[in-house]
């Protein structure tokens, strides 16, 4: 039992091996995920909300390069097992992604209609004091006018 | 001011037109992004994450088996999330760097990758720990065989240097275009192509053997 822990151990720190080669291609479902985060970024997710996916993408992309390490046959189970999990990750990311995507798109709006409304609300109040502003100063200059005196020089 | 008047109806009629286009002016200024200029920052940086001490006691002549520590990192600004890739290519003098007028890619061979996705304003690090296990010499000429990268070891094929002096490691920036579907080498920024590279040269001199 404690030979094959040792000999398990020793496979699994041995530095993997490989040639210099052709850039890897990536699963589509990479793009389509990146395609979906920036669909939900245009509109109005912030990075804090986008951090959660961004991770997820990033571990999507360890097990990603962990399995297209996995060349020898006997490692093929092992090899589809992550395959599927990162599967399984960029299709949670773009869900989520489409999911921000609403929300984010919903609160934009809102905040935009907000502000657009603000801008009225304070045109209405400006408009008001300038009113009530001109008003004032109006009476002020009839009641100085009145209050003035004729003297004779 | 008597609101009762109708020339001074029409004053404050007036005077809320012209707030009503200034506050609403503001909004939309408010509520449009300001473009900024989009690009990205690479770099590489020695042990001691400066930008010196590339090598062992300053000296760019290495030998085999040093372990040599860089750290690579990359900055997006490009006001949203990014899939980059550094490509790690092995040359020397005689192989063409890339075009950074015509945004040509070296053809030098494609030695590793190291793929992340960044957001906005991130800057991604990662160690670039390597070492040449294995070279030959032959005639005038230095050939490297093995090269360890962060604990991955890789057969190179075709790095030689006339009396193993300047090989060089060049690092190109690739980022992700989802119009294509597919890295390319730089980014678009106002329908501009820019890219982003470096280069650091080494020798590798490998002491002849006498032969008895």
């Amino acid at each position: 039992m404690a030979g094959l822990l040792v000999v398990l151990v020793l496979i699994s720190i041995q530095p993997f091996t490989a040639t210099s080669q052709t850039p890897a291609t990536l699963q589509p479902g990479f793009g389509q995920a990146i395609a979906a985060l920036h669909r939900a970024e245009s509109a109005g997710a912030t990075s804090t909300e986008t951090a959660e996916l961004v991770a997820l993408l990033n571990k999507a992309l360890e097990l990603n390069g962990e399995a297209l390490k996995m060349s020898a046959p006997e490692q093929a189970q092992k090899r589809a097992d992550l395959l599927a999990q990162v599967d399984q990750i960029l299709t949670t990311v773009q869900n989520r992604a489409a999911q921000l995507t609403i929300v984010a798109s919903h609160r934009s709006s809102a905040n935009r209609i907000l502000t657009y409304m603000f801008g009225a609300v304070a045109a209405v109040l400006g408009t008001i004091v300038l009113a009530f502003a001109v008003s004032f100063h109006q009476r002020y200059r009839i009641k100085r006018t009145f209050q003035m005196r004729v003297t004779r020089k | 001011m008597r609101f009762t008047s109708f020339q001074n109806w029409r004053t404050v009629i007036a005077v809320f037109i012209t707030l009503l286009i200034i506050c609403e002016m503001v909004a939309y200024v408010a509520t449009t992004p300001r473009p900024s200029e989009q690009f990205f920052q690479l770099y590489v940086l020695g042990a001691n994450h400066m930008a010196a001490d590339y090598y062992p006691n300053n000296n760019t002549d290495i030998h085999a088996g040093e372990p040599i520590t860089w750290y690579l990192g990359v900055t997006d600004n490009m006001g949203t999330v990014q899939l980059v890739s550094i490509r790690v290519k092995t040359s020397n003098e005689t192989i063409k760097p890339p075009d950074d007028q015509k945004a040509i890619e070296s053809p030098a061979p494609v030695l590793t990758e190291l793929t992340r996705f960044i957001q906005d304003n991130e800057t991604w690090e990662t160690p670039f720990v390597w070492s040449i296990s294995d070279a030959v010499s032959s005639g005038n000429s230095t050939r490297v065989l093995t090269v360890e990268i962060n604990n991955g070891t890789y057969q190179v094929q075709d790095w030689s240097a006339s009396r193993g002096h300047n090989f060089r490691f060049i690092f190109e920036l690739w980022t992700w275009q989802t119009e294509g579907n597919a890295f390319e080498f730089g980014w678009t920024t106002n329908s501009e192509r820019r890219v982003a590279w470096l280069q650091v040269w080494f020798n590798m001199t490998i002491p002849t053997l006498a032969l008895d």
